[in-house]
């Protein structure tokens, strides 16, 4: 009787690639997933868009006046979208407000884009609670968001004096990120 | 022609291009346009087509849509046009490049490396079955199993 039992392992050597291989293709898939889960997370900084030529637009502003994007061409531009209803909009106002009282007639434009907000009376009440001095242009149609492929509000599209998009920002500007988009279109805050 | 006739003229041909942008689709654009539709997904939706989300941003793209169907835009350059903007990720059909070919390939060489490992264990048990009843094990009976083997091979019952 023992001497079968002696001959199980004898039997069934195991090679070190059959030890290992389990274990390594279990943690390689666990880090997969975690990448996948990790990189959609949080802010995104990079988008489609970036590297390419800004879409072009000629929107009516708040007041009744229109602006296009080639009346701003040969300067930095920041172009922001956001609502009435999003909050983290509320957060970033302030930021923009501040940096639209830096911006000259030749140099920095900071314009603002209603995204799917109907209610025009929050749209101005919002402008007129964070003093926001810079244009907002309505999208009625939201040609103007889907040209540049905005899902959420807050997004932020930094466009160099060339008209190219050069940063991007999604999920509401910080004094820090803010200064990232803007060293991207050559503009010292 | 006199000069308030060509006014007249240019409102026309400019009505007529206002009526044909605004006017329905014929039912075959319309049933392109749906069948791309439905390749495009809502961003801001759970995994829902942009012709079957009430959202306005997706009945705006599909408007979109629409509207590059009737300039005579080709299915890839429309699916192109809003891959540029939103990324891949608004495709549900995701191409066949870069990363996304884990997702086709992944499952194939699964499959592969799964029917190697089967036909791998299957020819192991056949080959271990067969040794089973090895030289050595045999020696290693004891009595009353050579007791057993004299009594079948006589056939002789127990």
């Amino acid at each position: 009787m023992t001497t079968q039992t002696e001959s199980t392992p004898k039997a069934t050597p195991v090679s070190p690639l059959k030890r290992f291989l389990p274990p390594i293709i279990a943690a390689a898939l666990v880090a997969a997933l975690g990448v996948g889960l990790l990189r959609g997370n949080g802010g995104q900084v990079g988008g489609p868009l970036v590297g390419k030529a800004a879409p072009a637009f000629a929107l009516q502003t708040l007041d009744g006046g229109t602006i296009s994007l080639a009346s701003l061409k040969g300067r930095p531009v920041v172009l922001n979208f956001w609502a009435s209803w999003c909050l983290p909009c509320r957060d970033e106002a302030p930021i923009l407000r501040d940096l639209s009282e830096k911006q000259t007639a030749t140099g920095l434009a900071v314009v603002g884009v209603v995204f799917s907000d109907k209610n025009l009376k929050a749209v101005r009440a919002f402008t007129q609670e964070y003093a926001l001095a810079y244009p907002s242009l309505l999208d009625p149609n939201l040609n103007t968001s889907i040209a540049y492929g905005v899902s959420g509000v807050p997004e932020t599209f930094f466009i160099d004096k060339e008209g190219m998009v050069r940063g991007y920002d999604q999920g509401g500007l910080t004094p820090e990120r803010l200064q990232a988009g803007l060293g991207k279109i050559g503009v010292v805050n | 022609m006199q000069g308030p006739w060509r006014g007249v003229l240019a409102l026309l041909l400019a009505l007529s291009f206002v009526l044909a942008s605004a006017q329905a689709l014929s039912p075959a654009q319309e049933a392109q346009a749906q069948a791309i539709g439905r390749t495009i997904r809502c961003p801001v939706c759970q995994g829902l087509p942009i012709t079957e989300s009430p959202s306005e941003l997706s009945q705006s793209m599909l408007r979109d849509l629409r509207e590059q169907v009737v300039a005579g835009r080709s299915t890839d350059q429309i699916t192109g046009y809003f891959a540029a903007r939103y990324g891949d990720t608004v495709l549900l059909d995701p191409p066949r490049r870069g990363v996304n070919l884990l997702l086709w390939l992944g499952p194939v060489v699964a499959a592969v490396l799964g029917v190697w490992w089967l036909a791998l264990y299957l020819r192991r048990t056949r080959s271990a079955a067969i040794i089973v009843p090895d030289a050595e094990t045999e020696e290693e009976q004891d009595d009353y199993m050579a007791r057993v083997k004299a009594e079948v091979a006589h056939g002789r019952p127990s």
